[in-house]
């Protein structure tokens, strides 16, 4: 599949405010010839998933800093089940420990990119494993 | 640019050594002769690159104008920075036990973080506050939960810093003197600072909480009262260490810190107060990046133009006036979760440089920060840092050391052009409030956070962990995680609902109606706020009720209606 057909939304959850990643690796996927949506802070579980609906997104990116990513990593995994996204890659990048990443996998993400993780290694994930 | 750093490991997984490899790893040298923020340096600084220099009014000893070299002559033979590690987690009584824990173990002064929720200016039982209450600072809704994080805490005799720098510094500020009055404490003898920045705090997630005329008068309502009752007071720490984080340039943060200390500036000098008054108890937190020379450098050129600008720009004659004091935030951004014990090194590098730079409070970022909030040892190991370089290197001993350093003293030069250029930039679109308001600041840290990644990614900056010398990431935190604790969270919401249900409602309605009067009236709210927090009225309903007054919705996420209708 070529890297111009994917879209991929990009979301904050709740009230963290830290940004800087999101809006980063938004702004590069789109310079790699992705179509992105950017969606944000301050985004409820709910909404992100009515977005991916309406947009037809092939990804949801979720990024976090706060420690939030157990509370609303499960809730965004019910909503997809809910509205069956099982062909959309759900992505989650941020700060959180390493022993929460198989954690978050075993919720149902497929992939997790901490900081420090160079754009090359999302983009090549996403390239091939998007469904 | 694609960039292979020739000592990236070659070794095949089978232990085949690669002996070519080895030779161009022998030879290797550096890839390039820039900063961090890409000044390309010379190999080598002489005496010509000072031949215009004259000593007494473009450096000058240290405390002496125009403070190049530190704001005391003696510096830390005087007395040690102060060791000032943040702490901020679950509830107020966990946020104690941590805080009184750092005491225990050497940290000479107290630095207590506020949450998302109370940043954002929300009770504990906001929809969008419940599930994050506790997770990255303390929620304090009310009085009580002000008296709960102090304590038994000698008031008059800590200094205290209060990191709450959103609008919700106000009632910040409201809890903490309440609490202070109530315990019997005369106000005037307090020590310590509130962040109290609500203008940077827009580019921190919080601009909901954080509208920029809104954020001025606040911001100064707190600079006023604390101006004309509270004189050992600290009443702001203008956040550039925050703007840093962005992603932008050692002169970028300090033009742009100086951008947004001058609107709160210009401001308290329109309310009538004379710039001696206050200046004096203006403080700045500041980044120390990875980059150690230029980092120095930069707090070096921060104090000179700060002096400058005091007396040039302001008519400041009261040296105090004059003098840049600081605290500095080691990097967290500069932080990697792949390789976490490596912290370490960069945070004492960093934090090296902070002291090498003449600091006078410090914060040591965790080796956990990139991955949770800090466990008991990840603060413990921090104050660590700091103490080894008190008490062993010796770098204590003289003032501004590498002061008169060809390089050292090139380097400050050089970004001290910098920063002015980048301040005149502002000056040029008409100042720090358009250029914030046209959103232009917004673009410009977007560019420059993609900038730096792109730096990463083609290697240009290299990162041990990262981009070279990688391994197979770590897959558990060393020395364990930090968790919040949900019971925390739970009783905090429990307590404020309690507390809403049971105070004195007409005490509590007479209280806000005053606040709503003093701000409709355009006066200073944090007497009514002191007032009504005694009522027991929360966070949400002081701030609440300011901002209805100033056209803006009462909740700042929009759900909430007045209950003082």
């Amino acid at each position: 599949m070529g890297t111009d057909k994917i879209k991929v939304i990009v979301s904050k959850v709740g009230l963290d405010g830290h940004d800087r990643g999101a809006k980063v690796v938004a702004s590069l996927l789109k310079e790699r010839g992705m179509e992105v949506v950017y969606l944000g802070m301050y985004q409820t579980p709910e909404g992100i998933i009515k977005a991916a609906v309406d947009e037809d997104a092939d990804v949801i990116g979720l990024s976090y800093l706060s420690g939030e990513h157990l509370v609303y990593t499960p809730k965004i995994v019910d909503e997809m089940k809910r509205y069956g996204l099982d062909d959309v890659l759900l992505i989650v990048g941020g700060s959180f420990p390493p022993e929460d990443i198989e954690v978050m996998k075993r919720m149902g993400v497929d992939e997790v990119f901490r900081g420090g993780s160079l754009t090359s290694s999302i983009i090549t994930y996403i390239t091939e494993n998007v469904r | 640019m694609s960039h292979e750093p020739v000592s990236k490991p070659t070794t095949d997984r089978s232990g085949e050594m690669n002996w070519d490899h080895y030779l161009k790893s022998y030879y290797e040298k550096p890839q390039s002769g820039r900063t961090w923020s890409g000044y390309e340096l010379k190999e080598i600084y002489t005496p010509q690159d000072r031949v215009a220099e004259n000593y007494t009014s473009d450096v000058g000893d240290a405390g002496e104008f125009p403070f190049t070299r530190g704001i005391h002559r003696n510096m830390f033979r005087g007395r040690f920075w102060t060791r000032r590690e943040v702490v901020g987690i679950g509830s107020p009584a966990d946020t104690h036990e941590r805080a009184a824990f750092c005491f225990e173990h050497g940290g000479t002064g107290l630095n207590t973080i506020a949450d998302v929720t109370y940043e954002m200016g929300l009770d504990p039982d906001h929809p969008w506050a419940w599930q994050e209450v506790g997770l990255t600072g303390v929620n304090i809704s009310s009085m009580k939960d002000m008296e709960i994080l102090v304590g038994d805490i000698p008031l008059d005799k800590v200094s205290w810093s209060l990191i709450t720098a959103s609008t919700a510094a106000a009632p910040t500020m409201a809890q903490y003197v309440a609490v202070a009055e109530q315990k019997g404490y005369d106000i005037a003898g307090l020590r310590g600072s509130v962040q109290n920045d609500p203008i940077h705090f827009r580019y921190c997630g919080f601009r909901p909480a954080c509208p920029l005329d809104l954020s001025i008068k606040l911001g100064c309502d707190v600079m006023e009262f604390c101006t004309r009752n509270m004189p050992k007071w600290y009443y702001t720490t203008v956040n550039m260490y925050d703007l840093r984080e962005q992603g932008i340039t050692a002169p970028q943060e300090v033009g742009f810190g100086f951008g947004i200390a001058m609107c709160y500036i210009d401001e308290l000098i329109r309310r009538g107060l004379a710039i001696d008054e206050f200046a004096p108890r203006f403080t700045f937190y500041v980044s120390c990046h990875v980059d150690f020379f230029e980092e120095i450098a930069k707090i070096r050129a921060a104090r000179r133009m700060w002096a400058r600008l005091m007396k040039e720009k302001y008519g400041a004659r009261d040296p105090r006036s004059m003098q840049f004091r600081f605290a500095v935030h080691t990097a967290g951004c500069s932080l990697i979760p792949q390789q976490p014990l490596n912290n370490i090194v960069r945070i004492a590098y960093q934090a090296m440089s902070a002291v090498l730079g003449g600091v006078q409070s410090l914060h040591c970022c965790s080796y956990d920060e990139p991955m949770c909030l800090p466990t008991e040892k990840g603060h413990l190991q921090a104050l660590r840092i700091q103490q080894i370089l008190a008490y062993e290197t010796g770098v204590t001993n003289v003032a501004d050391p590498l002061g008169g350093s060809y390089f050292i003293e090139s380097l400050t030069d050089k970004i001290e052009a910098e920063a002015r250029e980048v301040m005149h930039e502002v000056e040029t679109l008409g100042g720090m409030e358009e250029a914030i308001n046209s959103e232009w600041l917004d673009r410009r840290f977007e560019t420059e956070a993609v900038k730096r990644q792109k730096e990463v990614d083609n290697g240009e900056k290299l990162v041990v962990g990262v981009n070279i010398f990688t391994s197979e990431p770590e897959t558990v935190t060393p020395l364990g995680v930090q968790r919040i604790s949900e019971q925390s969270a739970q009783k905090q919401i429990q307590d404020v609902i309690e507390l809403k249900r049971t105070r004195d409602q007409g005490r509590l309605h007479e209280a806000i109606k005053r606040l709503r009067d003093d701000a409709s009236q355009g006066g200073n709210t944090i007497p009514a706020m002191i007032r009504a927090t005694k009522a027991h009225a929360t966070t949400a309903e002081l701030l609440g009720t300011v901002r209805e007054v100033y056209g803006y919705q009462y909740d700042p996420m929009g759900i909430i209606e007045s209950p003082f209708k």
